[in-house]
């Protein structure tokens, strides 16, 4: 079985290897580096980037840990981001091994499909390479968005992948959007001394998460003098002296800044493809229509990943690359896209997956709800990290935990016990019996479980 | 410790009047009972508060806890200095440690409040309770 796939993302590549270990001869054609956004201008640079942040911020407040440093603390921008592409090609050298080993075989190109099997590699130098397919999963993820009215030029007005690039650190910069990557490099941007203003049109940042997480989000920003305007769009910007521009907003207000940073949301990549000339459905902003096996309209064409246009997360579109691969292979894969744990590199990092409050009410689910906050843990005052709190969201009379949502640190792993509780349909109160270790964080879980019905045990009560 | 010269609220906030102008803190009862305070959310100014809801929140290392406005008025002052020192209010809770100053819709408000003689009687009642 030949397969073709268009793009080494995140689910291009676990797609490419998946279809290798299960026979398949592999092809794979990126116009970019294996990765994708996740490993060259998303996930992995990021954290690389906070990583370092981080280190930089412990330094700062050794003394409450007692440690003296004496001397001048501060960063070194070059050396960051040289880490930070260190970091990046290793990982991509992984990528190409473990491509290697498999018997994958990776040719940098653009790619149009020209019909069910044929797809055409067009390489950097204008040839072309006809290869010949028995399937094709198309998985060419997505870009930063931009606005009709402000061009990003890289330098002024930047996008996330610019923002990676990490060529200065500006003394303000203005992020319109705050998403998951807007409000990511506000912290970043604020660590490292700028001052940041974020513009959201929204009531409050983070939109799609739980209000509470929202809520903790907004007082972070706060305590860290992170300017947050919530309710008010971008109108327009205008270039004054030595590259400073001027922002207007929906209510009038100027604000001038160095820089801005565009985190308005993705496109998708599914234009160019030919996916017209093959009759490959797509909806309104451009997404492949995919069934839950991820094929696409057209039988042994499937699509995964971001271009499909659902949950834009890295570890979605491996899950989706490994059921397209199984069943372009003749499997019969599902994907369910119900459970998906996911985490945003905050300070503090929030986990959550599952319903949120919001959701539960407007489906009308009954729930209880049990909070645990950080500063009751033993180990978060140990590690002087005691902001953030547990939330477990449960259905009323099953009891069956529903949502878990944590904001504090370590969340992003701790999460993945919510996700399991779910998975496996485990109660509130079962997850509150088991026996959790101390002193972990974790144990945030346990007494928010148990909170739920009224019963954690590290909490002052009302004495009558 | 408790000074004779300001008025108490029931929710652990004292008023210091002077005309229309009303100074607002946390008493040290409050102070002791959080524990080290590590962030004071001012308020905005120009915010309008009515008497009996939640001013600001404070953020210790036991607890996150509303301070409650014995007065209804608007926030005219706030004590910036609590943004990167929220330790004074553990310090000096009725002197550097102040949070706001409200301009009182309704001076006869504090009228309301208690003395310091009623506040330490209140206090030992809810000891007991």
């Amino acid at each position: 079985m030949r397969l073709t796939i268009i793009g080494a993302g995140p689910g291009g590549y676990v797609a490419a290897l998946r279809a290798a270990h299960l026979g398949a001869q592999v092809t794979v054609l990126e116009r970019d580096e294996v990765g994708g956004t996740c490993l060259n201008w998303g996930c992995i640079p990021t954290k690389t980037l906070i990583a370092s942040v981080e280190a930089f911020e412990r330094v700062k407040h050794a003394g409450d840990f007692g440690i003296d440093i004496s001397g001048t603390v501060t960063y070194n921008l070059e050396k960051i981001r040289d880490r930070k592409n260190k970091v990046v090609a290793t990982q991509v050298k992984g990528i190409k091994a473990l491509f290697k080993s498999a018997g994958v075989d990776l040719i940098p190109s653009r790619a149009e499909l020209l019909s069910k099997d044929v797809v055409r590699a067009v390489l950097p130098d204008g040839t072309t390479r006809d290869i010949m397919s028995d399937r094709v999963i198309i998985a060419t993820g997505s870009r930063p968005a931009g606005l009709p009215d402000l061009n990003a030029d890289g330098d002024v007005v930047m996008t996330s992948d610019d923002a990676l690039k990490l060529a200065k650190v500006p003394r303000s910069i203005l992020i319109i959007g705050a998403g998951v990557i807007g409000c990511e490099f506000a912290f970043i941007y604020r660590s490292l001394g700028a001052d940041v203003t974020v513009v959201e049109t929204a009531s409050r940042p983070l939109t799609t998460e739980d209000e509470d997480i929202s809520a903790i989000i907004e007082r972070e920003m706060k305590k860290t003098k992170i300017k947050l305007l919530t309710g008010v769009s971008f109108q327009s910007m205008t270039k004054t002296a030595e590259g400073v521009a001027k922002v207007r907003l929906s209510d009038d207000r100027e604000i001038p800044t160095d820089t801005i940073l565009l985190s308005i949301g993705r496109k998708l990549n599914s234009g160019n493809l030919g996916l017209d000339l093959l009759g490959i459905a797509t909806g309104k902003r451009g997404e492949i229509v995919v069934n839950d096996r991820m094929e696409t309209t057209v039988k042994g064409i499937f699509a995964i990943g971001d271009v499909t246009g659902g949950t834009m997360l890295a570890h979605v579109a491996s899950h989706q690359g490994l059921a397209a691969a199984e069943n372009a292979l003749g499997g019969h894969t599902i994907m369910d896209p119900s459970i998906i744990p996911a985490g945003i590199f905050t300070s503090p990092e929030i986990g959550s997956v599952g319903l949120r409050e919001h959701q539960a009410r407007e489906r009308k689910v009954g729930i209880k709800v049990g909070r645990f906050p950080y500063r009751g843990l033993g180990k978060a005052h140990a590690m002087g990290e005691i902001a953030g709190f547990v939330k477990i969201i449960a259905e009323a009379g099953t009891d069956k935990v529903l949502g878990v949502h944590i904001c504090g640190s370590h969340a992003t792993d701790l999460v993945h016990e919510g996700a399991l509780a779910i998975r496996t349909g485990t109660t509130a109160s079962e997850l509150g019996h088991m026996i959790h270790a101390h002193p972990t964080l974790a144990e945030g879980i346990m007494e928010a479980a148990n909170d739920v019905h009224g019963e954690a045990i590290h909490v002052q009560r009302e004495s009558r | 410790m408790n000074p004779d010269d300001i008025k108490y609220h029931r929710e652990h906030a004292w008023v210091r009047v002077e005309g229309k102008r009303a100074t607002i803190g946390i008493t040290d009862h409050a102070q002791q009972q959080l524990g080290d305070i590590v962030y004071v959310d001012l308020p905005e100014l120009e915010t309008e508060v009515d008497a009996d809801s939640e001013l600001s929140e404070i953020e210790s290392t036991k607890a996150t806890s509303p301070v409650i406005c014995p007065v209804s008025g608007s926030v005219v002052e706030i004590n910036e200095d609590l943004a990167d020192s929220p330790e004074i209010m553990n310090e000096d809770p009725y002197g550097n440690g102040w949070l706001a100053i409200i301009e009182m819709n309704d001076p006869s408000e504090v009228g309301d409040l208690m003395t310091r003689d009623e506040y330490e009687k209140f206090l030992k009642e809810e000891e007991e309770k």
